[in-house]
């Protein structure tokens, strides 16, 4: 979910923009670091192909069908770091020159999907990448990924004060998990896909886990769960917690667990899922 | 596809086609943050701005139908959440939704439309955007039409032969991966081949001049001006 100009409030387009310009220049610095020059044009080109692969059509059933968002898929093959990258330049070009994602509320498109989103879809196959359990975490990786994105972006309208009545925000939820399992199913069998052609494609997780990797990925997926919790108690926007704010009213109540125990409870269902149709597969 | 119509139009030869693309960045964002931080009296000030966009598009010698068009990418999504807000009691926000995200977009489009992209982004590196980000971005537009085309001949194929299941969409996508992988490899030591350092050097370094600084002010200034004018008189 691209956010357009105008419908984010100006302290929070404002505060996103601020947050982003340094996190992208961290990450760019990284990626540069961690890759010989010759990585520009890689990145560069599979960036194209995550652009070109919305055209190819995965039926759903139903006459529906979906595409790859790949957050997760580059996380898997050129790394989170290097993916971080190519989604920030992808999401650059989107909004620059096919007016799709606002200029200002650039920022917070940035860090919802290239770098909470690369960070959540990465954070599973960083943690159980290795083992048994691989291809139910590349698919929880893609569940994640596009999860944590969507709902940070709604989190953000929300606060922004833009209207989601109950029955609205219940089917864009919905959507929003729909579109999540299907990112996973699409991640995990092109990963396979892949694999089949040739291995090396496919980056095993390092062996010694990264303390600071798994911080960042918890970090990624507590702040969209955070975000579901904030904006879930304050559905008139800002104005209204500003009023709750005055007469100190816990913000922790019931929505904060119900939000954080559904975010939970998603993700075991990934996992399942990812199991059984792993099982089925082999 | 649609974006050729764009990458034709940046290629124009009009006053504004001429200017530095610095020139027109700043004035972009004094306008989208007018916008955005604009509350008060939005459809006069909406109307008032969207004439400035369509003078700039009349001085670039662009179709202002189609540019116009073309801005409209935007209101399919937000018109849903404008349809969303009118119904839940909120008129002025949808109202608010549709009129901000599409001038902010014509905005956009008008800068592009005068600018050739790699110029463009060529200009953010000036403006402190890391060059690393910038050049992974130049190298993503150049091979965007050629994976695309690729990708586009995958999915004539595969409707031809009754369109395609998952597995077989996975397939391809591995294989359209698979392709792109080694395409970068070429690419890359096709462009070492042919000296290149790492980063794109354009062939003369475009400096500001007293137009693009004249340009820049002016079109700034109109817009506070307009945003101060239309607050003021209602």
């Amino acid at each position: 979910m691209h956010i357009p100009d105008g419908f984010l409030s100006t302290p929070v387009w404002a505060a996103l923009d601020a947050v982003a310009a340094p996190v992208v220049g961290f990450v760019a610095r990284r990626a540069q670091r961690g890759f010989d020059e010759s990585k520009a044009p890689l990145l560069g080109v599979m960036g194209a192909f995550v652009f070109a692969a919305q055209m190819i059509n995965f039926p759903v059933g139903a006459g529906t069908s979906g595409h790859l968002v790949g957050g997760a898929l580059l996380a898997c093959t050129l790394g989170p770091v290097a993916a971080s990258v190519v989604m920030t330049a992808i999401l650059a070009i989107q909004a620059l020159v096919f007016q799709d994602g606002g200029v200002l509320a650039l920022g917070a498109n940035v860090l919802n999907m290239a770098v909470v989103g690369v960070l959540a879809g990465y954070l599973p196959y960083h943690l159980w990448g290795r083992g048994r359990g691989r291809r139910a975490a590349i698919f929880a990786g893609g569940a994640l990924s596009v999860l944590a994105s969507a709902v940070l972006a709604l989190a953000e309208l929300l606060i922004s004060g833009v209207r989601m009545p109950g029955p609205a925000l219940s089917v864009s939820l919905g959507l929003f998990v729909i579109s999540a399992l299907l990112e996973g199913a699409i991640t995990m069998t092109v990963v396979s896909a892949l694999e089949g052609i040739q291995p090396g494609f496919v980056r095993q997780p390092s062996t010694g886990r990264s303390f600071a990797m798994t911080a960042l990925g918890i970090a990624a997926v507590l702040l969209a769960a955070g975000g579901v919790v904030f904006a879930s108690t304050s559905p008139d926007g800002i104005e209204q917690l500003a009023i709750q704010a005055g007469i100190h009213k816990p913000l922790a109540g019931y929505g904060g667990g119900a939000g954080l125990a559904g975010i939970a409870l998603l993700y075991v269902v990934c996992l399942a899922a990812g199991r059984v149709t792993r099982k089925r597969s082999t | 596809m649609r974006h050729t119509a764009v990458e034709e139009w940046s290629r124009g030869a009009s006053p504004l086609h001429r200017l530095n693309p610095v020139a027109k960045l700043f004035p972009l964002a004094v306008f989208l943050a007018a916008l955005a931080t604009a509350h008060r009296e939005l459809p006069p000030l909406g109307i008032g701005l969207g004439l400035l966009l369509v003078t700039g598009i009349l001085a670039a010698r662009l179709p202002v139908l189609g540019v116009m068009l073309r801005g409209g990418v935007v209101l399919p999504f937000s018109g849903v959440f404008a349809l969303v807000s009118w119904l839940a009691g909120d008129p002025v926000r949808a109202i608010e939704l549709v009129l901000k995200s599409y001038l902010s977009a014509l905005a956009v489009l008008l800068v592009v439309a005068t600018t050739p992209v790699p110029a463009l982004l060529h200009s953010l590196e000036r403006l402190g955007v890391p060059a690393f980000l910038l050049t992974v971005a130049q190298f993503l537009y150049r091979y965007l039409f050629v994976i695309s085309g690729e990708a586009y001949d995958m999915r004539t194929a595969a409707a031809a032969r009754g369109g395609l299941t998952f597995r077989a969409a996975s397939g391809a996508l591995a294989v359209l991966f698979a392709r792109s992988y080694s395409r970068a490899g070429q690419v890359h030591r096709a462009m070492l081949a042919r000296g290149f350092t790492g980063r794109f050097v354009p062939m003369s370094p475009p400096r500001l001049t007293a137009v693009d600084l004249l340009f820049a002010t002016l079109a700034a200034v109109a817009v506070i001006v307009l945003r101060v004018a239309v607050e003021r008189l209602a």
